[in-house]
């Protein structure tokens, strides 16, 4: 592992000055500030959120290749003292071609692939949840990750190769600015003492735990055909292990197997994306402390109904293997909700554009009939000029039982204001 | 017609240029998009595609948009997002649509294919000083962008020096100049053009900046490869 990033250095350092390069820089700064709506919710402060944030772009292109880097400064108002200024590399990579058929991307980097939208069966590169419920831009959806993808395309499609040599997590509510669900207790968040502060045990920095993904994709007539592979871990920690003061929650090992495909018909596009998960650490679905393995499909559409005026709709379905086994578990503990053997997800997304695209309203909504909750999300971006943009938007859960995805969220409803500035 | 759609649309059999387009509101608000724009013609007259590398304004820069123009009219359209990583397939139906918030439709940047409408010539006039015919469209199947048109055709180099659409109560909604003509690699070229929004206000200026004719650009630049690699050969800011 160390030869990789001495090898990484010794390229960064002394071939990439090489390159005749030219550079380019620009950014943002935005101010982001969100209110609770729900008085209940257990969180410390009533703000959602309150930070000021200046990302700086840049690009440096030579002939050889070409290196790009994305920094994230932070303050965060809500944050305790000491803690409230924070930096993230968001992006920081190095993109270069051997030969005429191979194109590697080096470093830490956003990866994004598969059909859905804002529905994830075969992308399972990291998300930032957080970020996504408290309104930040919807690029923040997307965590990155250190990773090296290789690309190699030839007559019958491409093939790319997503090597992470560390696990990572998705972001998830800990109970910091969005309360979350705890088995034992209900919803729950810090602001009820420190040891509500969500925390799950991550897998060992270890070759044996290091992730990877591939996919194979082919462009057939009007449509692009896709197959995947992922062999690594749950990215949300949904399994449990034992541990000395009880059980502690962790990422199980699996692997994905699953297809696409997306075109255009009947005037709009169409998707139609599967995935078998494959749960490696319980087989046999006999396992109460892991997931059982499960196989998940959904189907899309999305057509223009008007001008500037864009809708579409989307549906899952999740079947889990070995299911009689978790009625039993389920059962055992006394639990009064589970989830059924096929659970579904029907989403739509409602945008609209006006004033010259000047102003942009835009809806998603999340509905389970079966799991009985819903997650909406709304926002109004209004561009007064190409520097400046001001955003109000709303993040609404609801859910008729709180250990469901969205009903474990119920109490984080909030409202907020964006402004930004790029330059 | 068909020969001025030539003149205008397929200019060589590739192109690659510069773009710079002011979008002035009814109030007189400036918005200025940057880009570079490369077109390969497949078939004279027939398919051809487009790749857009956007620069300016920084919310939108680095991202990437193809479209593969066929003459039956079943276009397809690609956006890539690097923030994200992500690509995604736009629903062309409606060519008629505002092109980045301008006041140019997708149609009016890439062109409506002649053997949509019926042309018929009305005279022959001078605009300018130069001598030009017009001829009026209209479209065979009822039509969002306009009910009928009249183009002012220079006769010397056949591109289109003024466009006139109306509107189905036949009122004068749109209107297209051509503010300058360049002979670019020997091609008559407009160079500045303007689309004037005169139901709505506002009008969208569009100059093109080192344009070049014939420079051997390779079909396989429009495909998703290059839309996530921009081809730097081509793409400098």
């Amino acid at each position: 592992m160390k030869k990789i990033i001495y090898l990484t250095a010794i390229f960064l350092f002394i071939i990439v000055p090489q390159i005749n390069a030219e550079l380019y820089t620009d950014g943002y700064v935005q101010g982001l500030f969100g209110g609770q709506l729900n008085k209940d919710n257990p969180t410390k402060s009533d703000q959602s959120v309150s930070e000021t944030r200046l990302q700086m772009r840049m690009e440096s292109v030579g002939d050889q290749g070409e290196f790009v880097s994305r920094i994230d400064f932070v303050y965060d108002g809500l944050a305790e003292e000491q803690k409230q200024y924070d930096w993230e590399i968001r992006e920081a990579y190095l993109k270069f071609r051997l030969g005429s058929k191979l194109d590697f991307k080096v470093g830490r980097q956003i990866l994004t692939w598969g059909t859905g939208d804002l529905i994830f069966i075969n992308d399972v590169f990291a998300k930032d949840y957080r970020s996504f419920f408290l309104g930040r831009d919807d690029q923040y959806l997307k965590a990155p990750q250190n990773a090296v993808r290789m690309e190699y395309y030839n007559s019958l499609g491409s093939f790319s190769f997503v090597f992470s040599p560390t696990f990572e997590s998705n972001r998830l509510p800990t109970g910091e600015k969005l309360s979350y669900y705890h088995p034992s207790y209900g919803i729950v968040a810090t602001g009820m003492g420190e040891e509500f502060y969500f925390n799950a045990d991550e897998p060992e920095k270890t070759f044996k735990n290091s992730e990877f993904a591939a996919r194979f994709q082919r462009q057939v007539g009007m449509y692009s055909l896709a197959f995947y592979f992922y062999k690594g871990f749950y990215k949300n920690p949904i399994g449990l292990e034992v541990a000395t003061n009880g059980l502690m929650p962790v990422y199980p090992r699996m692997e994905i197997h699953g297809a696409s495909i997306r075109g255009a018909k009947f005037g709009g596009i169409f998707w139609l994306e599967g995935g078998y998960y494959n749960s490696k650490d319980d087989p046999d679905g006999d396992n109460p402390l892991m997931p059982n393995s499960s196989v998940s499909g959904m189907v899309g559409f999305e057509r223009q109904v008007a001008t500037g005026f864009t809708v579409n709709l989307q549906w899952q379905a999740d079947k889990m293997f070995d299911y009689n086994y978790f009625v039993a578990e389920q059962e055992s503990m006394g639990a009064t909700h589970y989830r059924d053997e096929i659970k579904h997800l029907v989403t739509s997304r409602w945008t609209k554009m006006m004033s010259d695209e000047t102003v942009t309203v835009s809806a998603f909504i999340f509905y389970s009939p079966d799991e009985k909750d819903f997650y909406f999300r709304f926002s109004t971006e209004y561009k007064y000029s190409d520097e400046i943009k001001l955003t109000i938007g709303a993040n609404v859960f609801d859910g008729k039982y709180a250990n469901t995805e969205f009903g474990s969220l119920d109490l984080n409803d909030n409202i907020y204001t964006k402004m930004t500035y790029n330059f | 017609m068909k020969e001025s759609h030539l003149a205008y649309f397929y200019s060589g059999d590739d192109g690659l240029s510069d773009v710079k387009m002011t979008i002035v509101s009814k109030k007189g608000k400036e918005r200025i998009r940057e880009f570079i724009m490369i077109r390969l013609d497949i078939e004279e007259g027939g398919n051809q595609k487009y790749y857009t590398y956007f620069k300016k304004p920084s919310d939108v820069s680095r991202i990437t948009f193809m479209v593969h123009k066929t003459s039956e009219g079943n276009d397809q359209r690609w956006i890539y997002i690097p923030s994200i990583d992500l690509i995604k397939p736009i629903s062309a139906d409606d060519k008629n649509s505002s092109f980045v918030g301008s006041d140019f439709s997708y149609e009016d940047v890439s062109g409506r294919h002649w053997t949509e409408d019926t042309h018929s010539l009305k005279g022959e006039e001078t605009l300018d000083g130069k001598a030009v015919y017009v001829i009026e469209s209209v479209p065979k199947k009822k039509y969002k962008g306009f009910s009928r048109k009249v183009s002012y055709i220079d006769k010397e180099s056949m591109l289109p020096l003024k466009e006139e659409y109306f509107n189905k109560k036949d009122k004068l909604v749109k209107e297209f100049s051509a503010d300058k003509i360049e002979v670019i690699d020997g091609i008559p070229t407009i160079t500045v053009r303007t689309m004037n929004n005169i139901k709505k206000g506002g009008h969208t200026t569009v100059s093109f900046n080192k344009i070049s004719y014939n420079v051997g650009i390779k079909e396989d630049i429009f495909t998703e490869r290059y839309l996530k690699n921009p081809p730097r050969k081509y793409i400098k800011k």
